[in-house]
């Protein structure tokens, strides 16, 4: 009988390691190297380099996984796309084979700092693309700066690539992610136009919420806009007391920091007990999970995103259309139709500075070299990039390069995203 | 007789008297040993802690000039997550008084109530809306309650003679794996259940006054009551029931008087995953269905069996009410950000201070 129990426990304790495992999807393939330098590439290098690794985190479990799932399969996406190309070549020539070596680091920042570890110190990875969420992504922080690795999270927070305290950028740390400090500019610039003076702010219990409550206390005030009332939720409430004190402040707009479903319930509670309000979302918002969520009380909303979401209604002048319209049909095709979303433009953006910097990597470095360089080649070659978010400007002095005006504000029109052009902002 | 005789008498009837007279009822804790006397006073001194709170609450509300509809708002809202917690604390106490486990398994079974059900929703048939997710909320409802009852069958059954921890531990570990199956199966969107009075994504909104109450809150409310009488007459007056109670107060008489505790045990556990599973289809169209949540609701249903003792259904469903009501007028006068802090405090308070919670004196004869 006891043993009976016994075995009861070790089928629990496999089921458990079975899903607690990160799972590394899918195993770096071992292609051989002479593979690669098939005929389907027109100029066969002569030299073929030793392969680079990228370490890829995301949060392919857990709550960050509606953001993590995409960032995962556009790092397969590219994976595929330079396995079809046979890797880089660097400027010397050589040819390198990339593997991007995929992990999930459970949206838990135990998780990510154990994988990450792993990454730089088992596998080797010359850089990392690493932390879906801002939690996990500053848990990996500290281990990539003391192992000398640049890391690019895909995670919003300011604090993720500047020390809070010094106001100095992180040396090793970038990320392509346009931040809440942007969302607020851009949220300002409108509550501006359209004569609001007073806000209620209503933001997830999360670092992302939080960091976009210390943004809207940072910018809002210099634009004239007054926060009257702020407050948190938590990710899994049903109830939303805090709809009464927000009826109790006499605001003109609510501002919602928070991510779907989360957000979207907040926005079904906030519109009913108060159908006229103006109701503004931070970034984290632009999701067709959004309006799938909240249904019609979504409708009218306005928020700032990224141009990638609404590629096609972009003018043609805009210089990332192209660029959009061509990664936005990759995707579509490599994910059988799945609809685009911010976050894996967001991994696409920092797998291609990746890409970009590992380019200028002459053969014949050593690992620590290798990755010295890169963070070196992150800062002074990603200069008038385009991404799918906007013209990335980076510096020494900044390891972001966004400029806050290459958001678009977006309305909820039909359950669909529409530009609001400046213009109709009223 | 009595009263004429007394201001003339001797001392010790007229001192006695006087006693009784002035005290009046205090006299009770005269009457009681040292141990009743500690009861007494904690017992009074926590309603008196609870009420203080109460009120302490209604005043820091007086500060952002709450009236009368904010607080009727808060409690109806708090109504409706606490019938919740509720119908989940009920599934806690039913595996608890027939097993003595807790079952911690129970979120899970909260969240595959609501997720099956949207997964049979979408499948586009019947077309008649109602009528398909009527069917689809059956369907649900009965896989969960046969999983329910086989994972007690291939887990707690071939351990049943283990410690109450290892048992505990093993529903952990249910847990996490029907979540981590639930993740596979359906990805980490959030799935969306109708309405079931308009049967769309949008849910009247019926407004008294200032105070706003959701159709679904309705629904909610009815299946609890529902719910109550139906578990109400299954142990008052089917033979079941009433076996299932015998192996509550005494496994081992009910098993010499021929019950098949075991089963028992096995239906139980396929009730409480059916009261979960409930549950999570009438919260499905006010929140979304995501994989993780469980967890949460879960712990507050657990809260909410804490507060009720753990051993009395009136107990869990006065406990989720109080805990959803208290909560939200909490999170509404207070720093929101808190609101999961509450329970968690009341469940520490709950278990140091007053271990019996609502139950009072039924705990004693029916725990162990």
């Amino acid at each position: 009988m006891n043993r009976h129990g016994w075995l009861a426990i070790a089928l629990i304790i496999v089921l458990l390691t079975a899903c607690a495992a990160p799972t590394p999807t899918p195993p770096p393939a071992a292609t051989p190297t002479s593979a690669l330098i098939a005929p389907s590439t027109p100029t066969p290098a002569p030299k073929v380099g030793s392969p680079y690794k990228i370490g890829f985190i995301a949060s392919i479990t857990g709550p960050g996984a509606s953001l993590g799932i995409p960032e995962r399969n556009t790092a397969q996406l590219v994976q595929e796309q330079l396995k079809a190309q046979g890797g880089i070549i660097g400027p010397d020539g050589v040819r390198h084979e990339v593997q991007i070596l995929i992990f999930d680091d459970e949206s838990k920042t135990d998780t990510a700092a154990s994988v990450a570890r792993r990454l730089i110190e088992q596998e080797g990875v010359v850089v990392l693309v690493a932390g879906t969420l801002s939690g996990p992504s500053l848990a990996m922080v500290p281990i990539a700066t003391e192992a000398k690795v640049p890391m690019i999270s895909m995670a919003s927070a300011r604090s993720i690539i500047e020390d809070p305290e010094t106001k100095k950028m992180r040396e090793w740390i970038f990320k392509p992610v346009p931040e809440n400090l942007h969302s607020a500019q851009k949220q300002a610039d409108y509550l501006k136009a359209v004569g609001v003076t007073k806000v209620c702010h209503l933001y997830e219990n999360t670092a992302y919420g939080q960091d976009t409550f210390a943004s809207a206390q940072a910018i809002f005030p210099q634009a004239g806009i007054e926060i009257v009332y702020g407050d948190a939720f938590e990710r899994t409430a049903t109830e939303f007391p805090q709809v009464e004190r927000v009826k109790a402040s006499g605001c003109q707009a609510v501002v919602i920091g928070s991510i779907p479903p989360a957000s979207a319930l907040v926005n079904v509670a906030v519109r009913d007990a108060l159908p006229e309000i103006r109701i503004i979302h931070g970034h984290g918002s632009c999701s067709p999970d959004l309006m799938k969520t909240a249904g019609a009380a979504a409708e009218g909303t306005v928020m700032p995103c990224g141009k990638i979401l609404v590629a096609d209604q972009l003018p043609d002048t805009d210089p990332v259309k192209k660029l959009n319209l061509d990664f936005v049909k990759a995707y579509q095709d490599f994910t059988k139709g799945e609809p685009i979303s911010t976050f894996a433009g967001h991994a696409y953006d920092a797998l291609q500075w990746a890409l970009a910097a590992l380019k200028t990597l002459p053969d014949g470095l050593s690992l620590a070299e290798q990755r010295a360089k890169v963070r070196e080649a992150l800062e002074t070659t990603i200069r008038d990039f385009p991404g799918t978010h906007g013209i990335f400007n980076l510096s020494p002095t900044d390891h972001l390069g966004f400029n806050y005006a290459d958001f678009v504000m977006v309305i909820v029109k039909d359950g669909k995203f529409q530009i609001l052009p400046e213009d109709q902002w009223k | 007789m009595r009263g004429a005789r007394r201001p003339p008498s001797g001392r010790s009837p007229r001192s006695k008297d006087l006693a009784k007279e002035k005290q009046g009822a205090f006299a009770v804790i005269r009457d009681r040993t040292w141990e009743e006397r500690v009861q007494f006073a904690r017992r009074w001194g926590i309603t008196a802690a609870a009420l203080g709170l109460v009120i302490f609450l209604v005043l820091l509300g007086r500060r952002h000039g709450f009236g009368v509809p904010e607080y009727l708002q808060f409690a109806l809202d708090g109504l409706r997550g606490g019938s919740i917690y509720a119908l989940v604390a009920l599934g806690f106490v039913l595996v608890y008084r027939v097993m003595g486990v807790i079952n911690f398994a129970q979120g899970a079974f909260v969240m595959l109530g609501p997720m099956l059900t949207a997964f049979f929703y979408e499948q586009g048939w019947p077309p008649v809306p109602g009528l398909r997710l009527a069917l689809a909320a059956l369907l649900a409802v009965g896989i969960v309650g046969a999983l329910g009852m086989a994972v007690e069958r291939l887990t707690l059954y071939p351990a049943r003679r283990a410690s109450p921890l290892t048992r505990i531990i093993i529903t952990v570990g249910v847990y996490l794996a029907l979540q981590g199956a639930a993740l596979l199966l359906w990805g980490p969107y959030a799935k969306v259940l109708p309405s079931f009075t308009t049967m769309s994504l949008s849910d009247p909104t019926l407004r008294f006054g200032g105070v706003r109450v959701k159709a679904q809150s309705l629904w909610i409310a009815g299946t609890l009551i529902a719910t109550v009488i139906a578990l109400g007459l299954f142990f008052g007056h089917t033979t079941v029931g009433k076996a299932m109670r015998a192996c509550a107060v005494n496994r081992l008489a009910a098993r010499l008087m021929g019950i098949p505790v075991d089963t028992m045990s096995t239906l139980a556990f396929g009730m409480a995953a059916v009261l979960g599973a409930i549950a999570g289809i009438v919260l499905g169209p006010v929140t979304r269905a995501t994989y993780d949540m469980g967890l949460e609701l879960g712990l507050k249903g657990f809260v909410a069996a804490i507060m009720g003792g753990l051993v009395s259904f009136p107990g869990a469903v006065l406990g989720g009410l109080v805990l959803g009501v208290l909560e939200n007028l909490w999170a509404g006068v207070t720093v929101a950000g808190f609101k999961d802090l509450f329970a968690f405090v009341v469940l520490i308070l709950v278990l140091l201070l007053h271990p019996r919670g609502f139950a009072g004196a039924e705990a004693a004869v029916e725990r162990v």
